[in-house]
Order: C-alpha cells, then structure tokens, then sequence
C-alpha cells in the first residue's frame, strides 16, 4: 500500500488565497522550522483573529480550523495578502493599496470580494476601537517588557541551578508572553498603515508640501534598538540584548537544515562622533510656517504616528527576545524529555510542551524531517496564488511594473557596503538584499540605505527614518554592488544613480 | 589660484566666475548644465557621489583645485522640505566630504543668506545662527542646514561663510531676470499695479545688495582670504523694503501700491495672501530681523561699491530693453 505523503503545509483559506512573503521576506529567514513557524504563526493568528473580532465583531470568515491570516507552505511563511486587504477596506478611507505599499512591497492588491464587504457603521466603529487600542500600547508594551524581563531572570536562574523543572516552569510561562508580544506587534503593525493615511490626508488639508512633510517629520522619537544594542556589547548571555547575536525568527538556529536559512550578522560599532551643535530638526522648523493650531496638529500627528511606529519596532523586540527564551530552553530541555537533539525544530511548541505526558509525541517529527527535506527543495515564489486550491504553486504576478521606492527622505551619497563589510573611510551606502534591526549599529555612520526589499513601513524605513538618513527599498541587484562603488540615492523620489568611474 | 566654483552657472554664481576670471584666477564652473559664461565649465552634480564627474575629470579637479565656492542650491523661498534639503542639507554634507579630499585647498568659501535667520529674535551678529527662531519657509531652513554643516566642518576645513540678503540687478548672463522665485517673484505683482500689504508701509532694511558687489565680496573672501569668519554683506546704503520696490518700479513709470490697513492688518493680510499676493512677499510683510549695522565693519576694507542705481537697472532689466532704448 502507497504510504500517504506528509506535508507540513498549512491548510488554505477558503476564499482568501493569494499569499505573500511580503513583511516576512524582508526580515525572516526564507524558511522556518516547525518549531519556529509554531512560535510566530501561530500567536500570529491568534492575535490577528482577536483584534479583527475586537475591531469588527466576530467576521465570520475570520473563523474556523484553518488559518486566515498567516500561511506555511513550503516551510516558508506567508502573510495572507487577500487577507489582508480585505481587513483594509473594513477601515473608513483605507484601501488595500494603502496596505500593499506599507508591507507588501506595492504589489497589486487581489480582486475584493464584495460579498464580505462590512457596513459602514462596522467600519467606522472599527476606526475608532482601533485608535482607542493605540491609545493604550504605551502601558502595555510596559507591562511586557517587565515580563520579558523576569523570564530572562528566572532562565538565568534555571540555568545557573541546572535544574529541568525549572527550565519547565520558564517554558510555561513564556508562552502567554510571546502570545502577547505578537499581539501587540499585530496591532501596532495594523494601526500604523490607517494613522499613517489619516496623517497624509490631514497635512494635505492644512500645509503646503504635505505629503512630503509627512515623510520628514514623521520619525519616533526613540526607538528600542539602541538600548539593546548597548546591553548587547555587555555581552551577557542572559541579557536582553543577547538575542540580537542570532537570527531573528528561527530558534533551531543552530541545527541543520535551518541555519543554513538564519540571517546572522552582528556588527557592534561605536556609537558616532555627533556634531557639536545638533542641528534643528524638521519638526521644529515647521512650527513658524503654520499658524499655531495648525502647527499642533501637525505635530501631534507626526507623534501620533512615530509613537505607533516605535510601539511595532518595541514590540517587535520583545517577540524576539522572547524567541530568543525558546532558543535557548528548547535545547536544553529536549534531552530531559526524551527528544534526539536534532528532532526537536520538527515539532510544534504544543507537542513539546505536551511531551511530559505523552513521550509518544516524539515520533511526529520523523515523517515532517521527510516532508521538509521534500519542501526545503521546491522553489518557493515572494507571491503566491493558490487560488485553483489543487496545490499547484503559481507565483502570484502583479501587473504593476515594481520599481524603487524612496521610503525615508533625504539624499545620501557614499560608496556602497554591505552590513557585514568593513567600515571605509568614506562616506558610505548601506547595500543590502533586505535589512532588519540588526543593522542598526551601523546606521549612525552610513549616509543611506538602498535595499532590494522594502516596503513604505519596513522596519528597515522606520530604522533609516529615526537615524534620519534617506532609504530606497525595491532596487534590485544592491546587494550584489561591489563595494567601493559610488552611489547616491534619493530617498523622497527614489531616485539611484550608481556613478560609473570608468 | 585655481577656482572651484559648485553652482557657478547661477544667477549670482556666474557673477562670482565673472569675478574671479576678472582678477586673474583660474576658473571652473560645475553645474548640472555644464554652461558657464566665464571659465572653464564642466559637468557635474553635487548631489551625486564625487559630484558626478568622471575619473579623470575627479583626478584633474583634486589635483589642481585651490579655492572653491559653494553658491548651489535651490533659491525658491516656496520650496518644499525635498526641494530645499535637497541641496542645502544633503548635498553640503556630500560637498564638504569632497573638500576633505582635496589635497591643495586653501580657502572655500559658502555663500549663506542672511535668510538663514528666520525670523531671529534679538539682535544678530556674524556670531549667530540659531538664536531661537523660527522659520518662515523650508528655505530658511534649507540655508540654516547648510550653514550649520559648513560651521560644522569648520573644525577641519578652511571654509568662511558670506552671507547676503537678497540680491538684486541685473542678471550677469543676459535676458530678463528671473522673477519665478525669491523676492524678484513680487515685482511682476506691483508692477501690474496690485497692492501688496506690508507693515509700516516697508519701511523697515531688508538688506538687499547688488550681485556685482556680492561678486566681488566673494571673490574678496577667496583672495584676503576670509579664514574661518563670517562675513556679511549688504548695501551699506540700506534701502527699506518700501524703497526697493519703488526704485524698481521707477523705469516703468509705476508706483508700486503699498497697503498698510494697521486696524484690520491681519485680516487684509489673509484676504491679499488668498486674491494673489505671491506667497513668497506674504512671509516677509513685517521687520525681517535686527541685524547690528556693525557687522560690515567685521570686512576688511576697501569695501565693494554697488553699483550706482542697481534697483532701477533691475527694473529696466525687466522692461526687457537695453538702457539706451529706453532713453536712460
């Protein structure tokens, strides 16, 4: 008798099928582990489900077994595009373009299916719960972090007393933790595309250059990164700044097939030498051409929106310090429960929680070494379309030609260099296929960043943005430009001119 | 001497290469046109890595390079933030990492604007740059960016700043000056007979000068040469805003309408700034700053002389008509 095929694959949503890397692309590795994929898609989904029954009540193509929001197929993860969209017009004045340019790179959105289309009661009910959700991310990104914290001390403890219950304990405890970072990040991510759309409509209503003023002020005034990177030089290996020496996202960093996969690069840099005299932001030269109450609101605005935006990069920190727990207890724990070293990252955190009762659960993770040795080998495209549902794998193609996109204002001039070279003596262009926090100790010497991935609402344009140095994102082939080549990008329109020297 | 002039296919940066050529200099203009009208021209673009020019052309112009003037950048007083940090912020950063590489440079000089003030509170100086204030446009700003880098890097370069207030006369390439941006842009407006709104009639100094003497200051602060200082420069005459536009109305036989209505000032302000009053005069309607006279006194002397009655040529520049066909 044949035996069945296993796969890891998701099941597909019955009316919404177009998926796409998008935000994954551009920061995760391009394959995850089991393991992995059930530490974020799955508090993913949750969290996505929660706040879409928060915000609209309980849509019921939100519900049921299968997922909605997040895909894994191929061992990749996938957002749902269609998904997606569809949450953008249940937003009074967003459309799903609105969320394509944020995250998914400006692809074309799918087709709407109007059948599923909200009322408009529903839609502005939903506005406003989601601003009153924003209102409240300060105090709860707070309270996280706290708890974060006092997980990477009772880890210290466990592991200086060597102790496997205690190391179970902290595993327990994690797991509503990570539930809520995800959340927070979901909703932080989620609010940043309909605040930044009110932003862009307010300023074109009450100043002159308003959508370009939007690009110059709109920067957070503190991101978290840099804190973690100064605990990072500590080098405690319990402190939160720890994490940032492995690969976001994927906790089997270190077994093979996966860290084959990890993005790992860590560059600790000396902090830059500042001007004498700071000079005056854009901000506050703004404030004497608008009259005063024009003046408030525009700024207001600009912090409305660059506190959203330090809440997702915040939040996002968190989720990864707490992966970073899992990382380092997973490891740990597998031998005490009974697991071959190397079949952990093919379980799901539920059947390794679940392994103290039933040893049984080990053996699930031999038919998936399988089926993801099978689907490490099948191509997996940025967008997929599996919208036939007879599991063929179509890329899903956007009509629009994809072209570089300026994503943080200004102009930047430097000879190009990748996040892992060497710091030359000039000014310098960071080149990179996709860029994430990680590069963020190198940010304070580079006079702009030209990336082959990006999107309007990347972390890497939220980073470039707070640096206050221009970003081009979408420009294929940066990372392949030697180093030393001269390059000058102009992150309001886009614009790359690679200076030939011959 | 070898001049480097960045922006010298301009309205005053042609002047300034007229200047230097005049005095024996070497001169090479980079623009973006790669057009000079004195000097050796030569294509380039300062917001581009090594200012766009070829290997060679790199090598020749670092290793002959004596002096430079920055007079680039956008002189549009409505400009958005892209427009004026354009050139001003980011391509002063790019420009003065190129100085540093220039292994024979003396003296760089960057021409400021006293704009770059906004609207200063107390009395200003050379000394002051930021004082508090606040700025009218992304101009302001813009020069107030550009100046801040130049003071920046003053540290490891040798570069003076001059600054003018706006400058005037007629334009040293030929043809009708421009009136599309900066206070030029009113002109057309008075001239076709409209009111304009400005508070105590315009009798307050906007500090204009005329490009000849602005030239010459500069070509002066490449010569003397200017150090590290600041140095300021305006017609020692000090016409007030009021003045200019009549000097510059004159040849058309127009008196330019000056409104002052003090009880409802605000109110008949608004309704000139939304009927047509160019927006870039509605910003500067009221005293612009209290700059101290001394600061001239900063130049060494002798002084550059304006040119005699600089605001009616810039007027009959703009009738389109040599002076002789106008009987002047």
């Amino acid at each position: 008798m044949k035996e069945k095929t296993v796969s890891v694959d998701t099941d597909l949503h019955p009316y919404f099928r177009i998926y796409s890397a998008g935000n994954f692309g551009e920061v995760a590795p391009q394959r995850l582990s089991p393991m992995s994929w059930s530490l974020v898609g799955d508090p993913m989904e949750r969290g996505t489900r929660k706040l879409a029954q928060r915000l609209w009540g309980r849509p019921a193509w939100t519900e049921g077994s299968h997922y909605v929001f997040v895909g894994y197929f191929g061992c990749r993860p996938y957002h749902n595009l269609a998904a997606y969209c569809h949450l953008s017009r249940g937003i009074p004045g967003l459309s799903a373009n609105d969320v394509t340019d944020a995250y998914f790179e400006g692809i074309d959105s799918p087709a709407e299916i109007t059948a599923l289309r909200s009322g408009r009661t529903r839609r502005l009910s939903a506005a406003t719960r989601l601003l009153r959700e924003l209102r409240d991310i300060g105090p709860r990104l707070r309270a996280l972090e706290e708890r974060v914290a006092e997980l990477e001390w009772a880890l210290r403890a466990a592991t200086t007393a060597n102790s496997p219950i205690a190391l179970f304990s902290v595993l327990r405890d994690a797991k509503p933790v990570l539930e809520e970072a995800w959340a927070v990040h979901i909703l932080t991510t989620s609010g940043c595309v309909p605040i930044r759309a009110l932003q862009q409509r307010v300023y074109g209503r009450l100043a002159r250059h308003g959508d370009e003023i939007a690009h110059w002020l709109t920067r957070p005034r503190e991101l978290v990164w840099d804190r973690l990177h100064t605990a990072a030089a500590t080098m405690d290996p319990f402190g939160p700044g720890d994490f940032l020496d492995s690969s976001f996202y994927e906790v089997a960093d270190s077994s093979d097939p996966w860290q084959d996969y990890a993005v790992r690069h860590k560059l600790a840099a000396n902090s830059g030498t500042q001007a004498a005299v700071a000079p005056i932001e854009p901000s506050e030269a703004l404030a004497g051409m608008l009259s005063p109450w024009r003046s408030r609101t525009v700024r207001s605005l600009a912090v409305a929106v660059g506190e959203v935006m330090a809440g997702r990069e915040h939040s996002k920190s968190l989720a990864m310090r707490t992966l970073h727990i899992y990382r380092r207890l997973l490891p740990e724990l597998a031998g005490s429960l009974g697991v071959d070293p190397g079949h952990w990252p093919y379980l799901t955190i539920r059947e390794f929680t679940d392994l103290a009762t039933d040893p049984g659960l080990a053996a699930r993770a031999l038919p998936r070494i399988a089926a993801c040795r099978v689907a490490l080998g099948t191509p997996m495209p940025e967008h997929l379309d599996l919208s036939d549902g007879d599991g063929t794998i179509r890329p899903w193609l956007s009509e629009s030609p994809q072209t570089h996109r300026g994503v943080a204002p200004g102009i930047g001039v430097g000879v190009a260099m990748t996040p892992d070279g060497e710091l030359p003596d000039e000014p310098v262009v960071i080149v990179c296929s996709s860029a994430d926090a990680d590069i963020a100790p190198l940010l304070p010497f580079a006079e702009g960043v030209l990336s082959e991935r990006g999107s309007d609402l990347s972390h890497i344009a939220i980073l470039a943005r707070e640096y206050g140095i221009p970003c081009v994102v979408g420009y294929p082939g940066a990372a392949s430009l030697p180093a030393g080549t001269a390059v000058s990008i102009n992150g309001s329109t886009g614009e790359v001119n690679i200076l030939d020297q011959s | 001497m070898n001049v480097l002039i960045l922006g010298g296919s301009g309205y005053l940066g042609a002047a300034v290469a007229q200047a230097c050529a005049a005095s024996g200099a070497e001169v090479r203009v980079l623009s973006r046109s790669g057009r000079a009208i004195a000097g050796e021209a030569v294509r380039g673009d300062i917001r581009m890595p090594r200012l766009g020019l070829p290997a060679r052309e790199l090598a020749r112009v670092r290793e002959e390079t004596t002096h430079v003037v920055l007079c680039f950048g956008s002189v549009s007083w409505t400009s958005g933030p892209g427009e004026a940090l354009e050139t001003h912020s980011s391509g002063m950063r790019s420009v003065l990492t190129f100085l540093r590489g220039l292994p024979a440079l003396r003296q760089a000089v960057h021409v400021s604007s006293l704009l770059a003030l906004g609207r200063a509170q107390g009395r200003v100086t050379n000394r002051e740059l930021y004082t508090g204030q606040r700025f009218r446009n992304w101009y302001e700003y813009g020069k107030y960016c550009a100046e801040r880098h130049v003071r920046d890097s003053q540290q490891d370069l040798p570069i003076g700043i001059v600054r003018f207030g706006p400058v005037l006369g007629p334009d040293p390439r030929g043809g009708r000056p421009d009136t599309e941006h900066g206070l030029p842009k009113v002109f057309p407006h008075l001239l076709a007979g409209y009111p304009v709104h400005l508070a105590s009639r315009g009798d307050f100094p906007c500090w204009v000068t005329d490009v000849t003497s602005a030239a010459d200051l500069v070509w002066k602060a490449l010569s003397a040469p200017i150090g590290r200082s600041t140095w300021t420069w305006f017609d020692p005459a000090r016409p007030t805003l009021g003045e200019v536009f009549t000097e510059v109305c004159r040849p058309w036989g127009v008196v330019p309408k000056i409104v002052e209505a003090r009880p409802l000032g605000r109110f008949t302000r608004f309704i000139g700034e939304r009927v047509g009053t160019p927006r870039e005069l509605a910003d500067y309607a009221e005293p612009w700053f209290d700059l101290d006279p001394g600061v001239l006194d900063d130049i060494p002397g002798p002084w550059p002389v304006p040119e005699a009655d600089y605001l009616a040529a810039t007027g009959r520049a703009l009738l389109g008509r040599a002076e002789r066909e106008i009987g002047v």
